[in-house]
């Protein structure tokens, strides 16, 4: 189950980029052939984002070509 | 069913097979969104190009990255890589299911470059460290990585037993990887190549039922030819079925236990060892 690390990976670079803005969405790209589990991504992405500063920020995937697999866009909170 | 989280996206369905039926029954509900449940987000997903340039102000604003997310492990892969290169040191990278015979291959090994090529091993396994005291009772120096519950080693790993192992200049660096034909092969360590071990009895369409890992590595061995006749093992299949994955991986088939065909495969790292 190496997706609960990519999951951890993904929050780490989410928050470390954030610099403290509220996240809406993290979008990953993902290629057919990264070995990336989509399902399983996103059931990790839950439990490793629970109860931190990222906690509620959607995880949201996009296609990309062969073995792509990065975060690849943050979208902010609107602000008030 | 939603186009765009992957739910509906059949390569990465989970499915049950029943062979003698043919049925199908798809199993991913419990990770993914169910059968017929179309889902609304609250959010609108953005696709490649559908949404560019973004029309978002300071208010809502996204901002690309490009962030690689194995980017730590493939960083500390490109230091192993040139702290081998740094010593003149040959790392493998050796993967298989559990079972193929991978510590064996290297005993019998060992064994035939024994005062020609130094050689080391980096064992890693989820418990035990029974396959480093085989390694050193063969005759090499072995440092045991017990992963846990980890299903593969990443880079840290390795360049941390590197260290503690100081292989010699001239010297191979065999890594066994954690016995698991999935993960390993998404996560570079800094080896020159990767190796995938088969043996005869598990069958001859391993590399068509694992692509992403015969897709990784340069080299396949197939191991227990002993055993072939006895399993019904058929050779010429099996190649096929590594071509059509990989066709420019090198095959060797060989017996470990007996040394059939063996010496080819001492032959080719006696050519992949730098001369010091």
């Amino acid at each position: 189950m190496h997706e609960l690390g990519l999951a951890r990976s993904i929050a780490g670079i989410a928050e470390e980029n954030a610099k403290g803005r509220a996240l809406k969405e993290v979008r990953v790209a993902i290629g057919p052939l990264a070995c990336v589990e989509r399902g399983a991504l996103e059931f990790c992405w839950d439990l490793v984002t629970e109860s931190t500063g990222i906690a509620g920020v959607e995880l949201g995937f996009l296609d990309a070509e062969g073995d792509t697999f990065v975060v690849r866009e943050l979208e902010f909170m609107e602000e008030a | 069913m939603c186009g765009t989280c992957g739910c509906a996206d059949p390569a990465n369905e989970v499915s049950m097979t029943n062979p003698e039926t043919g049925v199908k029954t798809i199993l991913n509900a419990a990770l993914g969104h169910g059968e017929n449940q179309s889902h609304d987000h609250e959010h609108d997903h953005h696709h490649e190009g559908d949404d560019k340039p973004h029309m978002h102000g300071p208010k809502g604003e996204i901002i690309p990255l490009e962030a690689a997310i194995l980017g730590k492990n493939d960083k500390i892969a490109a230091q192993n890589r040139g702290w081998f290169e740094g010593r003149d040191v040959t790392a493998l990278n050796i993967v298989s299911s559990p079972g193929s015979g991978k510590t064996t291959l290297l005993e019998t090994t060992i064994k035939m470059l024994k005062g020609e090529i130094d050689l080391t091993v980096i064992e890693g396994d989820q418990m035990t460290a029974n396959d480093a005291d085989r390694i050193r009772e063969a005759g090499a120096k072995a440092i045991q990585i017990n992963t846990g519950a980890g299903c593969h080693l990443e880079a840290d790993m390795v360049a941390s037993a590197a260290k503690a192992i100081d292989p010699k200049p001239g010297s191979l660096l065999m890594i066994e990887n954690v016995g698991n034909l999935v993960c390993p092969a998404m996560f570079d360590l800094g080896e020159k190549m990767k190796v995938a071990v088969i043996s005869t009895t598990e069958g001859e369409d391993k590399p068509t039922k694992y692509p992403h890992m015969f897709r990784a590595v340069e080299m396949v061995i197939i191991n227990k030819m002993d055993l072939a006749a006895h399993v019904d093992f058929d050779e010429a299949a099996c190649r096929a079925n590594i071509a059509e994955v990989n066709p420019n991986a090198e095959i060797y088939c060989v017996s470990a236990k007996t040394g059939d065909g063996m010496e080819a495969w001492c032959a080719r790292l006696r050519e992949l060892a730098i001369k010091p």
